[in-house]
């Protein structure tokens, strides 16, 4: 494995499909769909290769990637390397697993966007574009870098929803873009003067910067205490906005319900755990010692979202809502495990981040398959669709499971590590937290048997079962999540290694 | 056989995978797959069995994941509880397999009938010999999984459908309770291995609050799952499914989970005399409870699946008397008969297409196979001498008398008394007197469904005799490693419960034998009294009342605050960037003093700025 550009590969090969695109005519549906879909795979490959000898012992750094790129001035009193953004890219295991992560929900995704009914040109193209924002964002060496590629997948999800989507497809692609860009400037913010005050944007250096007493000499300006906690609060809203934390949620419901399913798998699978890396990646590398006193309120946050996510999904009358507000839900999960704040806990919010990205993924996409025959996913009108549709109905009520945290897959996993975590430091919350538990099981099965089981309240004498082009990623995801729950260690193993220096970083 | 015992539970499974992807295309050819795996793991657990006989116990463990330095194992064990456990299961499962066959055939869905028996049949055998109580937790899940499956087997039925949601959820609130003590277990004791925690409360090192909590904690697990009181209310429910299903599921084995826990978990109890009080009276009052709902109902498989509740309540009540021996041999005879009994009541519906108690009648002729052995199942569970349950549920009553508390030793009297009555009530309604029924011509179930019944007869009546005190307390010296001693109770508590029993069966056989009693003579006296049992003490209604209102309260309540407040809060926020916005849009007006003016503004902003910060914030 040559280590030099092999990181910008895995970002940029969608390039490639990009403007292969441009040269096919609008027309040819089998041509640009086949091409959208093949231009995910190098991205893919190359993703688990390097996952692959991660595992087996390989070094990380040596796939670092370091190139000259901006420098601002040229005053005397400014060393070579202040001020200056170099386009610089490298991994940790967190981040490469979110890396394999987001190359193969971009693949299925591809699959899932069949059912795109118009326009596949620019849909692809767009779809391509959005997937090398996502998988910078978690290469990304620099601050600015990383802002950059999550400005680049703000665009083309703008257009993807307020174009494919349903029927207030523009108020959801508005609402996606204020929210997101008021979350966007708040980062800008705190990036900006963090840059300013240190005189980089580099992320391992900036760890430095603010923690070793050495280091704390060398900066332009002094960082106060005062300054660094309004750094972190700010961090915690920006990154708040996207995974979203209550009530910073309303954007992303609209988006689950507008955009298209494929659309939301990605979405739902890796836009929102862009929040949750950011969150890990920043505010609990660069402020742990904010991050400690605001534990506490982070892991309240959490319970706060479970629950309130869970209660919601309970009165939902479209099955898309619900599960929106399953994800807020979910990602409750994610700010519990933060809260606690040790190993377990650490371990248990990563572990719900990768989880959740499968199994939301798998739903949306058997929304999408469940969608393209029964042309509604309002419960109310649906009912029995186990009769006709057997598989996907199967299959529907295996994602609920994954979902309700059932052992043997990867929520459960998940779930019983963030809450141990938690127990360990603030029982009482955790306890009032899984009640959630129990909502969750009643709000899913309430969404989903009302769908497969019980009489059929429309003719589904006309509708086929589930294809085999759509078996097929339904099948990846699931093996995944069960491949998880059963054999946890495949994530334990390659994240060991961060949440080691992250507990490092906070102390012990 | 002991070290390779992790296979028993994988030949179910392989019935589960093999059946899911081929079954469709097997038909009902999926039986002998189910069948034959089964068999295969039976065999393993006899194998076992044998081989635990005078073995000590094997166990083997490897790490299945690290959390940080946490390390997180799985493995099995095979203690003597376990391998008892291991033969129950897959014996019951094998015989219900077999069952099936009969039972199910010409059912669309056969082959994913007998895939989610080999599921259950994994899960449950796992569970019974995991080392740890989060592998317990894993299959406890997993059980609840294939008992949601097959109550909902039938899943276009509204009843089915509700029936499996319901079951699935009141379990999950046990369940939380288990995860919760489990959790709060693993940060007092460092782990989750059994025997780690029972040498972490033997050397002091959990503080005895502690030990309570979380011991009521597990326990509320356990009420979830043995459908004990108040959580009961899923398991008559789950009736909707298939007959086989409730000999198998929530008869024998899934909802004795409950009690195996306790059984498993006996050391931490015993350590909590709180936790081991709750228990019995837990156990005693659901004993009394569900005894007296069975009274009067008149669906077949609900007054048996009360009598299932009943005496589960009956096993926890002896292990929270300090009675694990009696707790663990109730468990066992009652696995054979109630399973006997519910194949047979599945004959029965599979010949008059009916569980309506009243419509039938005058079957004893008719069924000359199958009444008999109903028969042979009702004797069993109504204690008459010599059959198994008449010595199981004498060794509960002796730890009744002789740990627990005297007015819970007085109730699992009166239990006694009304399980004679109602299993007899049934059995004269439906085999004696008149045919009610309107099928037509009544046929004798065939040998594939006979045999099973046949060994379980036999069972029901022989198994006692692993553990009786004329002939040696084999099980319990077994289960104890010799430390058992039979209990030297007063002679009387065994005339006391023969006497009741007859007394039940005499009482059913005038009113609904001979009938020289009325049969209404409850119903017209108390129709008050009457009507609060027939509706089970309307614990179904209460609940929809209060925590069904209250969680559609806060959802709503939720819904609204998300609509109104949160959405609205972003309104008004879009609303004032508007009006800045238009504010801003005033200032643009073409005159060159009102930009002097702003400028002018503006940069003294700037300037007060940069004069107080430097700068810098």
């Amino acid at each position: 494995m040559n280590g030099t550009y092999f990181l910008s590969l895995i970002i940029f090969s969608p390039l490639l499909g990009i403007i292969l695109l441009a040269f096919v005519p609008k027309t040819q549906e089998q041509t640009i769909k086949l091409l959208g879909f093949l231009a995910t795979l190098p991205s893919l490959i190359l993703a688990l290769f390097a996952f692959v000898q991660y595992l087996r012992g390989y070094d990380l750094n040596r796939l670092a990637e370091k190139h000259n790129w901006i420098h601002f001035g040229k005053f005397s009193f400014l060393t070579e390397s202040t001020f200056a953004v170099d386009y610089e890219l490298n991994v940790d295991g967190f981040a490469l697993v979110m890396i394999v992560l987001t190359a193969l929900l971009a693949t299925l995704a591809a699959v899932a966007s069949i059912h795109i009914k118009k326009e596949w040109k620019g849909y692809f193209m767009l779809f391509l574009l959005l997937e090398i924002g996502m998988l910078g964002v978690f290469a990304a060496g620099n601050l600015l870098l990383f802002f950059i590629f999550f400005e680049i997948t703000l665009i083309p999800m703008f257009f993807l929803i307020g174009k494919w989507g349903y029927f207030e497809k523009e108020k959801a692609a508005y609402s996606y873009l204020i929210y997101n860009g008021i979350g966007s400037a708040i980062l800008l913010i705190v990036i900006l003067i963090l840059f300013a005050r240190t005189g980089t944007s580099n992320i391992s250096l900036l760890k430095e910067m603010l923690h070793n007493p050495a280091a704390k000499a060398q900066l332009i300006a002094p960082i106060s205490n005062d300054l660094q906690y309004g750094l972190f609060i700010a961090l915690l809203v920006a990154f708040g906005v996207k995974l979203p934390i209550v009530p910073l949620h309303r954007w992303m419901l609209r988006v689950h319900v507008q955009a298209p399913p494929s659309i939301v798998m990605l979405h739902s699978g890796v836009l929102l755990k862009i929040g949750a890396f950011g969150l890990i990646r920043f505010g609990l590398g660069l402020f742990p010692e904010q991050f400690r006193h605001f534990a506490l309120f982070i892991a309240i946050l959490g319970v706060v979202n479970l629950l309130y996510g869970a209660f919601l999904a309970f009165t939902q009358d479209d099955f898309k809502m619900v599960l929106a507000y399953s994800s807020i839900s979910h990602m409750g999960i994610v700010l519990i495990g933060l809260g606690a704040l040790n190993e377990a806990g650490i371990q248990g919010a990563i572990f719900q981040v990768v989880s959740h990205g499968f199994i939301s993924a798998l739903l949306f996409l058997l929304v999408s398959i469940f969608y393209e025959r029964a042309h509604t996913t309002m419960l109310g009108n649906l009912g029995g669709a186990a009769k006709a549709m057997p598989l996907t109905a199967g299959f529907l009520l295996a994602g609920a499971m994954a979902s309700l945290g059932l052992p043997g897959m990867s929520g459960f996993i998940s779930e019983f590590t963030a809450f141990l975590g938690l127990f360990k430091v603030a029982p009482i919350i955790a306890a009032i937290g899984t009640i959630g538990i129990i909502m969750t099981a009643a709000y899913l099965l309430r969404a989903v048997l009302n769908i497969t089981y019980g009489t059929a309240k429309r003719d589904y004498r006309e509708v086929v079962d589930i294809q085999v082009i759509e078996i097929v990623p339904v099948l990846v995801l699931l093996g995944l999540i069960i491949f998880i729950g059963v054999y946890p260690h495949i994530l334990a193993h390659p994240l060991q290694a961060t949440i080691e220096t992250m507990l490092d970083g906070l102390g012990g | 056989m002991m070290e390779n015992a992790w296979l028993i539970p994988l030949f179910p499974l392989f019935s589960f995978l093999i059946l899911l992807l081929v079954g469709k295309r097997m038909k009902e050819t999926s039986a002998y797959v189910g069948i034959i795996m089964t068999f295969l793991s039976f065999i393993g657990a006899v194998a076992v069995l044998l081989e635990r006989l005078d073995a000590p116990t094997y166990k083997a463990e490897q790490v299945w994941f690290t959390i940080g330095s946490i390390k997180i194992t799985a493995g099995f064990e095979v203690n003597a509880l376990n391998a008892l456990m291991l033969v129950v299961v897959s014996l019951v499962s094998f015989l219900v397999h077999i069952y099936s066959k009969g039972y199910m055939h010409g059912d669309d869905r056969f082959s994913v009938f007998y895939a989610y028996l080999g599921l259950f049949t994994f899960a449950m055998l796992g569970l019974v010999m995991s080392p740890n109580l989060l592998q317990t937790y894993v299959f406890w899940e997993l059980v609840g999984l294939g008992s949601f499956l097959l109550i909902g087997f039938y899943f276009y039925k509204e009843e089915a459908k509700a029936a499996a949601k319901k079951a699935f959820i009141m379990t999950r609130i046990g369940d939380v309770g288990l995860l919760i003590g489990m959790i709060l277990l693993f940060w007092q004791a460092g782990s989750f291995e059994y025997d780690h925690i029972f040498a972490a409360v033997k050397a002091g090192n959990v503080s005895q609050t502690m030990i309570t909590l979380s011991a009521i904690l597990i326990f509320i697990g356990a009420v979830g799952k043995s459908g004990q009181f108040p959580l009961h209310t899923w398991l008559p429910d789950a009736m909707e499914g298939p007959t086989p299903v409730s000999a198998l599921i929530h008869a024998a084995t899934m909802v004795a989970a409950g009690v195996y826990l306790v059984a498993a978990l006996f050391p931490l109890y015993e350590a909590s005399e709180t936790a081991m009080l709750t228990v019995a009276i837990v156990g005693g009052f659901t004993a009394i409870f569900a005894a007296s709902i069975g009274l009067v109902q008149t669906d077949i498989k609900r007054v048996l699946a009360y009598s299932t509740v009943s005496q589960l309540g009956y096993m926890m009540l002896a292990l929270g008397s300090g009675g694990y021996v009696a707790g663990i041999f109730h468990l066992t005879t009652h696995a054979f008969f109630k399973a006997l009994l519910f194949l047979a009541a599945g004959s029965v519906i599979h010949a008059v297409q009916t569980q309506d108690i009243e419509k039938m009648g005058g079957l004893w002729r008719k069924m000359p196979l199958t009444a008999p052995l109903f028969l042979i199942g009702t004797l069993a569970i109504s204690g008459v001498p010599l059959l198994s349950g008449f010595f199981s549920k004498d060794e509960i009553l002796v730890a009744a008398w002789t740990h627990g508390h005297s007015v819970l030793f007085w109730i699992a009297v009166l239990a006694a008394f009304f399980t004679a009555f109602y299993m007899f009530r049934l059995f004269f309604l439906v085999f004696s007197g008149e045919g009610r029924h309107e099928a037509k011509e009544v046929h004798e179930s065939p040998a594939v469904m006979t045999f099973p019944m046949i060994v379980l007869s036999v069972l029901a009546i022989f198994s006692g005799y692993i553990n009786t005190p004329w002939f040696g307390t084999f099980l319990g010296d077994w289960l104890t490693d010799e430390g058992f001693a039979h209990e030297e109770a007063p002679s009387w508590i065994m005339v006391v419960a023969t006497v009741v029993s007859l007394l039940g069966i005499l009482l059913a056989w005038l009113m609904y034998g001979r009938r020289s009693l009325a049969r209404d003579w409850l119903s017209s006296r108390a129709p008050l009294t009457y009507n609060v049992l027939f509706n089970k003490y309307y614990i179904d209604e209460f609940y929809a009342m209060t925590f069904g209102y209250v969680t559609k309260f806060i959802s709503v309540l939720c819904k609204y605050i998300d609509r109104f407040v949160v959405e609205g809060i972003a309104v008004a926020i879009a609303a004032i960037t508007k009006a800045i916005g238009a504010f801003g849009a005033r200032l643009q007006n073409g005159q060159v003093q009102m930009y002097g003016a702003v400028t002018l503004i503006g940069l003294t902003i700037l300037v007060v700025i940069l004069a107080f910060t430097g700068g810098y914030l």
